[in-house]
């Protein structure tokens, strides 16, 4: 635990003293919606609030793998890593600790775009429940954070692994958006039943659990050198 | 080749004779035993072949994945081998599932991609991700550490199968037949009788395929060995 909450403190003062990620995603997340929004047809919503809140997610998915590909990377350029995996300390705690810190960053992003979406895309009045949608978000920004440290993890000592990372990501995604998209689109009113926002998130969490294992057990073996 | 191995044939070689007999057996009974089906009639029969190739080709990522947690166990690199081939025919099964499906689809719906079937869209998680172990592991030069992560991305697929079989059942409105319910099997006795003989083609043929690419991968390394040795001889 102790080693744990060293790793994520600094985690996040390289961020507070770097500001390497968070602001690019930030921009980054504005960026995306903007073209969202104008690929949907600049003056009138093509598809509506459901084709923009199925988009949200797309936009969402994309923005993590920026955090992503940028996870280890402070590790494998300044040589820290020799010094992590030297450190009588579990190793499950470097992948805790990076879990985390994402999914801080996430969370950071998502304020910025949730009331940016709201502005784009929610002004007609129909809007899907926000409080799903958040807690969506939060269960999905986990998962993310929880199998996208050990996948980062995994690719820091591979050639090509920017472009590696997304390829090996995005299969593990798809489950997770097709949930998140039914669960935030059928809270839109008129609600005529579709998928149940308890179901919806009941699936998310068991996502997080299976990942929470998966990552715990299986870090020790991808940081071996 | 000597007389002893002559007179007992090794395991490829029955494992095929096995998967060509049962194969010839199933196409019979699927093209004259098997009753037609009421409601989509002949063509229905691709049931035959499209399931078992399906259920295949999960036998084959689960085959992968234990030989996978096997290597991190043991660190054994006939292990790793062992997980790699299985994962490798489980491309070439599940293309042919999405190939069979689509097929079934065009027949049963007139569309030859139905985004509302859990089962093809299942399937196209999956092969996604199968490609993206291949690139993995075709991006870390050959050794333990290729190895070991091979191993750790087949294992979190048993992670992604169940949850992606459950979220596509979740997120979508079925309307893929479903044959096999919790209380039983939809379908009459010759009907099930058929299906299990082309799951048992199916699979045997599987295990001929993996043992034949076994051999062949033995055979490669054995000739990379003799050609560092003729090396260091010269």
């Amino acid at each position: 635990m102790r080693a744990y909450r060293a790793l994520l403190r600094k985690d996040l003062l390289l961020e507070l003293r770097g500001r390497e990620l968070v602001p690019a995603m930030v921009v980054f997340v504005v960026g995306a919606l903007v073209l969202v929004r104008l690929g949907l047809g600049g003056e009138r919503l093509a598809g509506g609030t459901r084709a923009a809140t199925g988009l949200l997610w797309v936009v969402v998915v994309f923005t993590s793998m920026l955090a992503l590909v940028r996870s280890f990377a402070q590790e494998r350029e300044h040589g820290i890593w020799d010094g992590l995996l030297s450190a009588p300390a579990d190793r499950s705690a470097i992948w805790a600790a990076r879990a985390s810190a994402t999914f801080l960053f996430l969370g950071v992003t998502q304020a910025v775009a949730l009331p940016l979406f709201w502005l784009f895309f929610l002004q007609d009045g129909r809007s899907p429940s926000l409080a799903v949608l958040a807690a969506a978000l939060a269960l999905a920004d986990l998962g993310v954070a929880m199998l996208g440290a050990l996948l980062a993890g995994l690719v820091s000592n591979v050639r090509a692994r920017e472009v590696l990372l997304p390829v090996l990501f995005l299969p593990f995604a798809l489950p997770l958006v097709s949930v998140a998209v039914r669960m935030t689109v059928d809270s839109i009113p008129p609600q005529n039943g579709g998928l149940g926002a308890l179901h919806g998130l009941g699936f998310l969490a068991l996502y997080d659990t299976i990942f929470a294992l998966l990552g715990w057990a299986l870090f020790e073996y991808v940081v071996e050198d | 080749m000597n007389g002893s191995h002559r007179a007992r044939p090794d395991r490829a070689t029955a494992a095929a004779t096995a998967a060509a007999l049962l194969m010839a057996l199933a196409l019979a009974m699927i093209f004259f035993y098997v009753p037609t089906d009421v409601s989509e009639g002949y063509s229905q029969r691709i049931f035959y072949f499209h399931v078992p190739i399906a259920l295949t080709t999960y036998f084959l990522f689960t085959w992968g994945a234990v030989n996978g947690a096997r290597f991190l166990l043991k660190r054994d690199m006939s292990l790793d081998l062992k997980s790699y081939v299985p994962m490798h025919l489980g491309v070439i099964f599940g293309s042919l599932t999405l190939v069979t499906g689509s097929i079934w689809a065009n027949i049963a719906w007139g569309t030859w991609w139905f985004w509302g079937d859990t089962q093809l869209t299942t399937f196209l998680i999956i092969f996604l991700f199968n490609c993206a172990y291949f690139m993995l592991r075709f991006s870390v030069e050959p050794g333990e550490r290729r190895a070991r992560y091979s191993a750790v991305y087949a294992l979190l697929g048993v992670g992604l199968i169940p949850l992606s079989v459950l979220a596509v059942r979740i997120a979508q409105d079925a309307l893929h037949p479903i044959v096999f319910r919790s209380n039983g099997v939809n379908m009459d006795g010759s009907m099930f009788l058929t299906f299990l003989v082309a799951l048992a083609a199916m699979l045997s043929l599987a295990v001929s395929m993996y043992l034949v690419e076994m051999r062949g991968k033995r055979v490669d390394e054995r000739m990379a060995q003799l050609r560092r040795l003729a090396r260091g001889a010269a």
